[in-house]
């Protein structure tokens, strides 16, 4: 079946693109708003901006890449969509990191769980970061907006028996779980949202946010790489871009922009590492402090065909063990599933030679919980900190005692769900453990083991954190409105602004919040002209 | 792997200067050196996948190839700190002193027996140096990953990837 791809649609009806690839000559461009990144912030603040008249410029470091290119195979989807080729990792190497970098950001590769921000999380934040006004109630009317804008409902369909498993097994340990909301509008149930939606079902800022932005006259420049800003005094007065190749590597072309405002939209990391570069004001050295649901990865061989590579990714969730000590308490985990596909089952899993081989012959009947460790809230796992290396930047994220103790509960926990889910045999990815054939063994086995770096598989998709808001500039780097406290006419809308992690996946959030502060923006910049 | 890792560790480090060598030579790949990477992958991937290579040779010829030029394909989308530290690992691999130095031995892999490289393997994969435990974990994820990247390698998983599409419409 042929599928209509919006963007070469809308690029014959006359949007404005630039590819920088293309560039063969420096390049000046003046706007009301540049926006750096267009991501899940970036893409938002784009509609929600161009709608109030103003004259906007969206730059992104990845590609323009549609439905049209999206071919369901990991050796395309990797390079072409993800930072770093999806291998993507922490400084010593303990953490593999999933990012996207195409336009869209990370929206056009994410599994498309759509979950408000925990109650317990934005109360930490007020509690303990200084954060103001972002209570459940006042961000209410911003999810319902965005939820309905992204058409974000939750799934009607049967899970598929990847997500299906993880609810048995909550059903039958009388764990709680929750039927996931997604952003989808008539989801083929694939499977393929990780490389790309193939059928543009997937509400991503790449179908939504960004051509209603480009309908309106805004402007995408895709393959620019934003070096740093220039500032005097409370101002931002410029910014520099850097033209990419084709295959993303630095030119010697140039572009740059003025702008009456600023907005950093190029994600956790990336935002921080700008502002680094631009050696903007940080008296109090919160820059770059960085969260990133460290994940440890559960396979669970089943006697019936699971097919985890079929059926939306992930719609099924529990929050069992999330919060059970209390925000501060041992750290808490999410269980979801990760859908299995060859890339990325062989290289998250372990061993080689006949073993690994036989792994990946159990292919078909092989069931993946994943536990996403809620970082950030106290000592036992208080995220990472980014740094600029002499050519690029680093991600520094120990991994301590704390964390390791709270890594073999999550074990634990996916072990006992995996075969009371009716797991013949379970395989939690730690260098050093063998399959499991029941939980007693499962049980022992896993309170023995020797988890550590490198030995003990851990994965990010969600990097948060970096730029945090609040009010105490002590915690901080903007305020709740993503206004800097240092730069008047620059903001930070993107998930760099959460003082910690999130215990939940990230997209709605920085919908919601963003939603709401580049309103308040639009309403500042159009009033003062 | 991080760069200048394998002299700057204890164990390389005297042994380097044991050897009166400088171990350290970084270069960015050329053809040549894509040649002599391919020969040192071609003795490793018959280890890192066996059980999933085809048994009839000539197939197993074909799926070698194919996997070594993922590979050389992976590598070119690697960033540059990154295809840095791999090269400096290849080059190390490839040179005497720089076997000594990872493995205890200077016989060129080519020449050892599967068992011996199965040996060398297990030597960095249970190592309390994290270098070589880091070595190993990179090989294994970029020859993983680079042979499972090909669909016509999936027949072990009896996976194909959904033909509703037609290619290119619009």
């Amino acid at each position: 079946m042929a599928i209509i791809d919006p963007i070469i649609t809308g690029l014959s009806a006359g949007w404005h693109h630039i590819d920088a690839s293309t560039l063969e000559m420096d390049r000046h461009f003046d706007a009301d708003v540049v926006i750096v990144g267009t991501g899940a912030g970036g893409g938002t603040a784009a509609e929600i901006l161009t709608e109030a008249g103003l004259k906007v410029i969206m730059i992104e470091g990845g590609s323009l890449k549609s439905s049209s290119h999206f071919d369901m195979e990991e050796r395309h989807a990797y390079p072409n969509l993800y930072q770093q080729a999806a291998a993507m990792k922490t400084a010593d190497k303990g953490i593999g990191i999933f990012q996207g970098r195409t336009v869209g950001g990370s929206t056009t590769v994410n599994w498309t769980t759509s979950i408000r921000t925990p109650e317990q999380t934005l109360a930490f934040w007020e509690q303990e970061k200084s954060v103001k006004g972002l209570s459940s109630q006042d961000l209410l009317p911003w999810f319902e907006l965005m939820e309905q804008r992204l058409n974000i409902e939750q799934w009607q369909f049967e899970p598929n028996r990847n997500n299906g498993a993880l609810r048995e097994g909550c059903e039958k340990l009388g764990w709680d779980y929750t039927v996931i909301k997604r952003n989808v509008k008539g989801c083929w149930n694939t499977g393929y949202c990780g490389m790309g939606c193939p059928v543009n079902a997937k509400q991503s800022m790449l179908v939504t946010t960004i051509p209603a932005a480009l309908d309106k006259g805004a402007t995408l420049i895709s393959r620019a790489k934003v070096i740093k800003l220039e500032h005097k005094g409370d101002q931002v007065v410029g910014l520099t871009a850097q033209a990419l190749t084709e295959g993303l590597m630095p030119t010697s072309v140039n572009i740059t922009f003025s702008a009456k405002h600023y907005i950093l939209s190029a994600g956790a990391v990336h935002t921080p590492t700008i502002l680094m570069r631009s050696n903007t004001p940080d008296p109090h050295k919160q820059l770059g402090k960085t969260f990133l649901h460290p994940s440890l990865l559960s396979g669970g061989i089943f006697a019936e065909q699971i097919n985890g590579h079929s059926g939306a990714p992930q719609s099924i969730y529990s929050d069992e063990f999330v919060w059970r000590d209390g925000a501060t308490g041992d750290l808490g985990y999410k269980l979801e599933v990760a859908p299995v596909h060859p890339v990325l089952i062989a290289s998250k899993t372990i061993g080689y030679g006949v073993s690994h081989a036989q792994l990946m012959a159990n292919f078909n009947q092989m069931q993946v919980t994943i536990a996403l460790i809620r970082d950030g809230f106290n000592q036992q796992c208080p995220g990472g900190q980014v740094r600029l290396t002499d050519t690029s930047l680093a991600l520094d994220y120990p991994l301590d005692k704390g964390f390791w103790d709270g890594a073999r509960r999550a074990f634990l926990s996916m072990a006992e769900l995996q075969f009371a889910a009716g797991a013949k045999k379970v395989l939690p990815m730690h260098d050093g453990l063998a399959f499991l054939n029941s939980w007693s063994e499962a049980k022992q086995a896993i309170n023995n083991a020797d988890l550590g770096l490198l030995k003990t598989i851990v994965a990010s998709a969600h990097v948060m954190g970096g730029c945090a808001m609040g009010e105490d500039k002590t915690l901080s780097m903007v305020d709740g409105f993503g206004n800097s406290h240092y730069l008047e006419n620059l903001s930070v809308m993107d998930g760099s602004v959460f003082p910690t992690s999130l215990g939940a996946n990230p997209q709605l959030s920085i919908y919601g919040i963003v939603a709401r502060n580049a309103t308040a923006l639009a309403q500042k910049l159009t009033q003062t002209g | 792997m991080k760069r200048r890792t394998f002299i700057t560790g204890a164990f390389a480090g005297t042994a380097a200067i044991a050897l009166g060598v400088n171990l350290y030579s970084p270069s960015i790949t050329t053809s040549s050196d894509d040649i002599h990477h391919r020969v040192l992958f071609s003795v490793l991937l018959p280890v890192f996948l066996d059980g999933a290579l085809p048994e009839v040779p000539s197939h197993r010829d074909i799926a070698i190839n194919r996997t070594l030029d993922a590979i050389s394909q992976s590598i070119t989308h690697l960033p540059i700190e990154q295809q840095q530290e791999l090269m400096e690992l290849l080059e190390l691999l490839e040179g005497r002193f720089g076997l000594l130095l990872l493995s205890g031995s200077m016989t060129p892999l080519l020449m050892r027996e599967p068992q011996q490289l199965i040996d060398m393997l297990e030597f960095w994969r249970n190592n309390y140096l994290d270098m070589l435990t880091t070595a190993y974990n990179g090989l294994r994820e970029l020859i993983m990953a680079s042979y499972y990247a090909c669909p016509e390698h999936w027949g072990n998983l009896r996976y194909v990837k959904p033909t509703f599409l037609v290619p290119n419409a619009h």
